[in-house]
């Protein structure tokens, strides 16, 4: 008869991966301890001499990483490739080098479409709520809270059912079929909207210099004490508002993906350049 | 802050590490995130209000450490939940902006001690794949939990619950010494609430290094910027915006695709 994995092998397996993937992450094998508990369980069920366990084992504590969350679609994918080596329709060798071949694609959906698309949208929504009442500042990180970890984890399940049904050519023709590149697109589009506004939200950034003196008024024959003659923020920004923290965003941005800034090192930058602003603002009179 | 407090701020920074025992959905990604840090650190210090103040900057501000991978730069549960406590116990009595400022300073100290111990726990990390293998070759499928979750997790709680008591400990002790409202000089305050207000920077020019992958991206991202500097809309109307543009986005792609 063949060997075929229990639904709740499946999940415990599954489980094991949601919550102790990132346990023991390392140098080494990056994610591939987490990854042989995660197998553990269904090892168990398919092997039944300690010699094909053993073998099974060792094959899943090697080298793997993915980000984890979109990643458990490679869990799945294994499992029903295990379940298939059992059955004598697949071997080690094609486990281990689909295995590597996965960690390309999915850490890179992964990274861009979940981690730095998808969760910075969703904190931005959470966080207009805490920006808008702040008398219930509380509901923006109670909605996150719990909508972010329920939707990942249905999300994630499906993914590794996905995976364990479909297999490696079920995952490729999603991926090329552009239904994928699409979602990210779109993502992206609604992702860049959010952060241009955020940017002229919340960064600040002025030109503290001014120039003050005590003017002669000559219709009405009185000295006018203190009138701001000049103000380089007031003209910076009649030329277009907040071009200054835009600058600086710009800024950043261009160091960091096109220099390889480090964020430690653009944050000593930061507040070198603010303690220079200071200085000037103290030094013209527009902080007192 | 008592010692009930230190010690729960501290379990939540191990929690909201990468790799706690709740997992990285609940812990990194939810418990880390700065804006549920501060709402935590708000609860658990009894000042939700200000905790939150100074928990949507720090939210921006971090946008862009988002990526659990080698090159993590800080130890984003350290330096929020830190810099949120910090802001808390030094601030009282300071302005809005100075409060702020105060956060991200305490949240940059954090993230430098969260920085050093996530390098060390990476380390420490390493001699357990002899333990994972010892048990991968005896074929002990019941035990393979040994070394990723309770190894694993020992390490973890270590490095990140006693440094931050400490900290903690440390920073208590310091607020103790006096009112530091009126003994802090005028242009250190200025200083930091104009290093604040720049930080936001760093997050947003992080997060576009993710986003601006085709050049008429950037006058997407300008569309989001004038939608507040000239139409003065809130950010929760931008953030209807952005989705009805997404949709119409996604329409007109997929009718283009389809006509291929």
């Amino acid at each position: 008869m063949a060997k075929k994995i229990s639904e709740k092998t499946l999940k415990k397996s599954f489980w094991n991966w949601f919550f102790w993937n990132g346990c023991s992450q390392q140098a080494e094998s990056m994610l591939g301890m987490a990854f042989g508990q995660a197998m553990a369980p269904v090892v168990e069920e398919l092997y039944d001499t300690k010699e094909e366990k053993a073998e099974a084992l060792k094959r899943h504590v090697t080298l793997f990483n993915t980000e984890a969350q979109v990643g458990s679609i490679c869990n799945g994918i294994v499992c029903g490739m295990e379940e298939a080596n059992a059955n004598g329709e697949c071997t080690p060798e094609i486990i281990g080098s689909v295995k590597t071949a996965l960690i390309g694609p999915t850490s890179a959906i992964g990274d861009s479409l979940w981690v730095a698309t998808i969760i910075p949208i969703l904190l931005t929504i959470c966080l207009s709520i805490s920006q808008a009442n702040a008398a219930a500042a509380w509901a923006g990180p109670l909605l996150y809270m719990v909508i972010y970890p329920v939707c990942t984890c249905i999300i994630s399940w499906k993914l590794y059912k996905f995976g364990y049904h479909t297999g490696l050519e079920g995952m490729q023709k999603f991926m090329a079929n552009g239904k994928l590149d699409m979602l990210t697109d779109t993502m992206t589009v609604m992702g860049l909207i959010v952060v241009g506004a955020l940017t002229a939200s919340f960064v600040s950034m002025s030109l503290p210099i001014q120039i003050v003196k005590d003017v002669y008024d000559v219709t009405t024959d009185t000295v006018l004490e203190a009138q701001v003659l000049f103000n380089a923020d007031n003209m910076l920004n009649s030329i277009f508002p907040n071009i200054l923290p835009l600058g600086l965003t710009l800024f950043v941005y261009y160091l960091y993906a096109k220099k390889k800034w480090s964020p430690m090192k653009l944050m000593g930058l930061i507040l070198v350049l603010a303690a220079v602003l200071t200085a000037i603002g103290f030094a013209c009179g527009v902080y007192a | 802050m008592n010692m009930v407090q230190i010690i729960l701020i501290a379990l939540f920074v191990y929690l909201g590490a990468i790799g706690s025992i709740v997992g990285n959905t609940i812990g990194w990604y939810t418990l880390g995130r700065p804006l549920v840090a501060s709402f935590v650190v708000g609860l658990i210090m009894g000042d939700v209000p200000t905790a939150m103040l100074v928990g949507v900057p720090l939210q921006i501000m971090y946008m862009g450490n988002v990526t659990p991978g080698g090159a993590v730069a800080w130890d984003l549960s350290y330096a929020t939940y830190i810099g949120t406590a910090g802001a808390l116990v030094f601030g009282r009595g300071m302005g809005t902006t100075e409060v702020i400022g105060l956060a991200v300073l305490f949240a940059g100290i954090g993230g430098l001690v969260g920085g050093i111990m996530w390098n060390v726990s990476y380390a420490l990390n390493l001699p357990l794949n002899r333990i994972a293998n010892k048990y991968a070759e005896a074929g002990e499928t019941k035990k393979m939990y040994i070394p990723n979750v309770v190894c694993g997790q020992l390490i973890g709680f270590a490095c990140r619950f006693i440094p931050a008591v400490i900290v903690l400990t440390s920073m208590t002790a310091a607020s103790g010494q006096g009112d530091f409202a009126s003994m802090i000089p005028g242009w250190v305050t200025t200083l930091l609430g104009v290093f604040g207000g720049m930080m936001a920077a760093l997050g947003m020019g992080i997060i576009l290094s993710f986003l601006l992958k085709k050049q008429y991206h950037f006058a997407i991202f300008l569309i989001g910027f004038i939608l507040v500097t000239y139409f003065g809309l809130s950010m929760m109307g931008v953030a209807v915006v952005a989705v009805l543009t997404a949709v119409l986005y996604f329409v007109i792609v997929d009718k283009m695709a389809g006509r291929e």
